[in-house]
């Protein structure tokens, strides 16, 4: 048995730690001696004190954005933020249009509410990236039709971690006058975002990838575009309406406190994340029969994805169990479903379930990366020496 | 059991799996599965006086068909290749915990220790 605390954790890109600075500020709004009571609570002083600790982390969610204080609706994370986007603007707007355009890579909070709404009777394109992983401008425009509704893309793909050109994407919506959605749970505090220059209307957000809590998000709903949103969850008309229920100050201290940080530091961080991106894909390379998934320039630092040629999938995992790292593919207890993503890059099922995907971050460092690069080549080595066929050393290097 | 939870005997010949390799010289071979189809296994036994003197496994495979190929390939060994029923995949899937869904992966474990078998007698004959 490995213990905890010997596993590296690679797999920033599911969750991350929270960082010391943010729990401080959460544990400043649980306690008796804290700022506990219900910000909707304008009644009273400790009322009206919630309410202004959750303002001040709303400013700082809409400036990492680039967005008004006022445009930032909180959820309880990037999944019913992309709900609230779909299902709001779908239900709002259905008597306009039955057609909703987004692409085969998207998260599945994106897709299984894409399925939804078909079950409801709209219709939905699901656009295949073209170019390694990233869709166009281009395929975007030929998907439009009058009828469309909405445009739902991702900004950063969080298994290859490729970056699409989204204010590209938001300027042929414009043009059309369709509304535009984009899951930024992997690009918040890791990318420059502006959701004017980008032309979103709509942008998913969420605490737990950026060293906030899980079980706080937010979307952002450009003004104007609020009237075209139905809500998902009635009871209290919170946020102006667009999502009742008691919002949880601490949550919400907490993500401000991420996204502030973020904010401060994500530059250098991401220079840092870089050099050691450079260093995990250096030592993977020397195993040769190793391949980079997703388009090898527009991508965040953050997220390596990689096949293993000639090493089964159950087993490369089972072998790397002192890292944490993701598979790709779904392990469920009767099946190993290829990662839906890879394949929609082109991938065999096969090297699907042989690729993996390291992602790391603030408090990754460069000896967890050596020890992690020397971990996989052991194991690479042992699972093709016990293989049929070896795969020749060198054939296909990580680019 | 859930996925990526193995038996203590799957982990140990998964982790220092006997009888691993290639047998150079005279030996039988014979291999059964599709790596692209998840699992394939190959054996070579090297065979005198009618019976295995060695045996040897090669595996792409999950962590199960490594632990069942290493097991076949060790348990071969001093028996005639005549008879394979000792090979049995619904006892040793009870013998290293395999689940039922895997049951599988020992079938071409098995198909690849009787392509072996075929090619001894043929040998023999």
């Amino acid at each position: 048995m490995i213990s905890a605390k010997d596993i590296i954790y690679l797999d920033y890109a599911a969750t991350t730690p929270v960082d010391d600075r943010v729990a401080a500020a959460m544990c400043e709004c649980m306690t008796r001696e804290g700022v506990y009571a219900n910000p909707a609570s304008r009644s009273h002083q400790l009322g009206r004190d919630a309410q202004g600790k959750v303002e001040m982390a709303r400013g700082e969610v809409a400036r990492l954005l680039g967005a008004n204080h006022t445009e930032v609706i909180w959820t309880s994370g990037a999944t019913e933020s992309d709900n609230l986007a779909l299902k709001g603007v779908a239900h709002a707007l259905r008597d306009r249009g039955r057609h909703i355009v987004t692409s085969r890579t998207e998260h599945k909070a994106v897709l299984d509410t894409a399925r939804q709404l078909e079950r409801e009777g709209f219709e939905v394109t699901y656009l295949v990236p073209e170019d390694q992983g990233r869709v166009t401008e281009e395929q975007v425009r030929q998907a439009l039709r009058d009828d469309t509704l909405l445009v739902s893309i991702m900004h950063v793909n969080n298994e290859t971690g490729v970056v699409s050109d989204v204010a590209a994407i938001g300027r042929v919506c414009r043009e059309r006058g369709v509304l535009f959605h984009v899951d930024a749970a992997q690009s918040a505090g890791k990318l420059p975002l502006d959701v004017n220059r980008m032309h979103v209307d709509l942008m998913s957000v969420s605490g737990h990838k950026i060293y906030g809590p899980k079980g706080i998000g937010a979307l952002f709903v450009r003004s104007g575009a609020a009237s075209r949103l139905e809500p998902i969850i009635h009871g209290g008309g919170h946020e102006r309406g667009m999502r009742s229920g008691t919002l949880p100050t601490h949550q919400i201290v907490g993500m401000g406190e991420a996204f502030r940080i973020a904010g401060e530091e994500f530059a250098a961080e991401a220079r840092r994340l870089g050099r050691l991106r450079d260093r995990l894909l250096d030592g993977l390379g020397r195993l040769g029969g190793v391949l980079l998934n997703g388009h090898p320039e527009s991508r965040i630092p953050g997220i390596v994805n990689v096949s293993f040629e000639g090493v089964e999938g159950e087993s490369l995992l089972f072998a790397l169990r002192e890292l944490a790292v993701s598979s790709g593919s779904a392990c469920t207890s009767a099946t190993r479903e290829a990662s839906y993503v890879l394949r929609a890059l082109g991938r065999s099922d096969q090297l699907a379930q042989s690729s993996l995907r390291f992602s790391f971050g603030r408090y990754t460092t460069a000896e967890e990366i050596d020890r992690a690069v020397a971990i996989v080549s052991e194991q690479v080595h042992r699972l093709r020496g016990l293989a049929p066929k070896k795969v020749a050393s060198g054939e296909r290097q990580a680019s | 059991m859930d996925a990526l939870d193995y038996s203590p005997q799957v982990k140990e010949r998964f982790e220092r799996p006997l009888n691993s390799g290639r047998l150079l010289g005279q030996a039988v071979t014979g291999g059964a599965g599709d790596e692209a189809l998840g699992t394939r296994v190959e054996f070579d036994f090297r065979i005198r006086g009618g019976r295995v003197e060695q045996g040897v496994f090669r595996a792409y495979g999950c962590p199960h068909a490594i632990a069942a190929a290493s097991w076949v390939a060790e348990s071969a060994e001093g028996r005639s290749l005549s008879d394979t029923s000792w090979m049995d995949p619904l006892s040793l899937a009870s013998l290293l915990e395999v689940p039922d869904y895997k049951l599988g992966v020992l079938l071409v474990v098995q198909d690849a220790l009787e392509d072996a078998a075929r090619k001894a007698v043929r040998m023999e004959d």
